[in-house]
């Protein structure tokens, strides 16, 4: 499969690529390890004029502890991630999700951690090449007003299958977007729009640079269903953080539970994460409560459009939210003594 | 758009070469300089058929942009035997019987090479994981876990292995 024709260009430092991108139109597109959106742009699915390549920044490939926090630079390739020992102890679930993205043995060393949070929104029905899409009429997300996932639906119902992103929710991350003469910190939870064709509420001409989690002393698991253990993405996956309070070692102080791959964005369950607080940590009921719950709350967003049927996935984000609840748990527990 | 010249550095050879800005690595190899051994199959990342090292490290080289690869060490299957003996991986593939098609091969040596590269002696388990990004269509997986897992380390009670002892019998 050839390439669409576009203009490569290297920027050798940070100011440069800003300086770019405020100049170039929505044409543009940043080029980091480019397993995402080269193949895209094969499918046709894109047709930028112009990539910029983050090939000479190398200064935004770091992992580094800092006032409490862990900032990762936006161009860190996923195999440093994996490598890296403070992430581990910190915030393992980033650990588990970098370890499912793509191959072990491949992908790891071209894809990055910025371009795992910004992929785009996937459709079983958008998600084909060119030739298959010729058939039919356009849908939301290929620039026409038919959705093939959901009848009589008047918006894009893509969805996100990124498993840094939940994993990052999970954790409370927050990233930094860079523009021209300014930058802002935005939570990763509040990183999204509602819409499935423009799922990330950023500006072209600003570049992700930044992810920072706070350390919060508790303890994190990610866990996700795939058809392969490889190369594919998350048909299901779900992100939780738990943290036991000072006082009584078994009770639960926070809790958070993000639920990837069954909407437009990442699901941050805020009742059933609310509901857990006070709660014991080795209380396995409850957890199947909250598992149920976070089960009927995530179906509502859940469309038929990455492979597997709508009702298998629903049933699973159940056990997957169980699987992490329990991990989560057993960690605090083993970090408690 | 016209082509403009790059220099890539390619099994320790520098070769000059014109392309265009929206070429990939692969196209390069394959249709510039005639190296023929990376195979193109799906095109998009998914088999593993075009895997190339850059800088020690495997690469899909459908996936990377040939001006990208300016200014790194690329190895591709075409660079692993040293002149014509063959390394240990490669013969331990044709001893174990780990080549149907073959259409995979070139992929699978290149993610294998740097396995053990780093791991002189890996288990199955290990193997297999460091594998996973490659497919073989003609499901022979067994024997390439074999071949890779024993290349480095011959097992005495292998009958594909040559070890030493046998060699003497």
């Amino acid at each position: 499969m050839r390439l669409p024709r576009f203009e490569y260009l290297e920027p050798s430092d940070l100011e440069g690529v800003l300086n770019l991108l405020a100049t170039q139109g929505d044409d543009t597109k940043i080029l980091a390890g480019g397993t995402d959106l080269l193949v895209r742009m094969k499918k046709g699915l894109l047709k930028p004029k112009t990539l910029i390549s983050l090939k000479a920044l190398n200064e935004l490939s770091y992992i580094n502890e800092e006032d409490g926090c862990i900032k990762i630079g936006a161009r860190t390739p996923i195999a440093d991630i994996i490598a890296s020992d403070l992430i581990q102890k910190e915030a393992f679930a980033l650990f588990e999700a970098c370890e499912k993205i793509g191959a072990i043995s491949i992908q790891h060393y071209r894809g990055t951690i910025g371009g795992n949070i910004l992929q785009d929104n996937r459709c079983i029905h958008y998600n084909q090449s060119e030739f298959h899409r010729s058939g039919r009429q356009p849908c939301h997300k290929d620039g026409g007003k038919i959705c093939y996932a959901r009848d009589e639906a008047d918006r894009c119902n893509s969805t996100c299958q990124s498993d840094g992103a939940t994993a990052l929710m999970a954790l409370g991350a927050s990233i930094t977007l860079a523009k021209k003469g300014t930058e802002r910190v935005v939570e990763i939870a509040n990183f999204y729009t509602t819409d499935g064709i423009m799922p990330f509420a950023m500006e072209s001409s600003e570049l992700l640079t930044e992810i920072v989690i706070s350390i919060q002393g508790g303890k994190s698991s990610y866990k996700r269903l795939a058809y392969r253990s490889a190369i594919d993405y998350p048909i299901v996956c779900a992100g939780v953080f738990l943290s036991a309070s000072d006082t009584k070692k078994d009770e639960i102080e926070d809790a958070r539970i993000v639920v990837g791959a069954m909407g437009r964005s990442p699901l941050f369950l805020v009742q059933e994460s609310f509901s857990l607080k006070g709660k014991n940590l080795n209380d396995t009921e409850v957890f199947k409560k909250v598992a149920d719950s976070s089960m009927n709350s995530a179906s509502t967003f859940a469309v038929h459009n990455v492979g597997s049927t709508l009702e298998y996935r629903c049933v699973m984000v159940s056990e997957m939210v169980l699987q992490a609840l329990k991990g989560a748990a057993q960690a605090v527990v083993a970090a408690k003594g | 758009m016209e082509k403009i010249q790059i220099t890539l550095n390619i099994n320790d050879k520098l070769c000059e070469v014109m392309v265009y800005h929206n070429d990939t690595l692969l196209e390069v190899l394959r249709d510039e300089l005639d190296l023929t051994g990376s195979k193109e199959s799906c095109g998009e990342g998914v088999c593993g058929s075009c895997t190339i090292h850059m800088d020690g490290k495997p690469v899909r080289s459908c996936l990377t942009l040939a001006m990208e690869a300016v200014g790194t060490k690329i190895r591709t299957v075409e660079g692993l035997a040293n002149g014509d003996e063959l390394s240990d991986l490669q013969q331990s593939f044709i001893d174990h019987g780990a080549v149907q098609c073959g259409f995979c091969t070139s992929g699978m040596l290149m993610s294998a090479d740097a396995l053990l590269k780093n791991n002189p002696k890996p288990d199955e388990k290990t193997v297999r994981k460091a594998l996973g990004g490659n497919i073989c269509r003609c499901t022979g997986y067994a024997k390439i876990v074999e071949a890779v897992a024993h290349a480095c380390n011959p097992q005495d009670d292998c009958p594909d292995c040559k070890t030493d002892s046998k060699v003497r019998e």
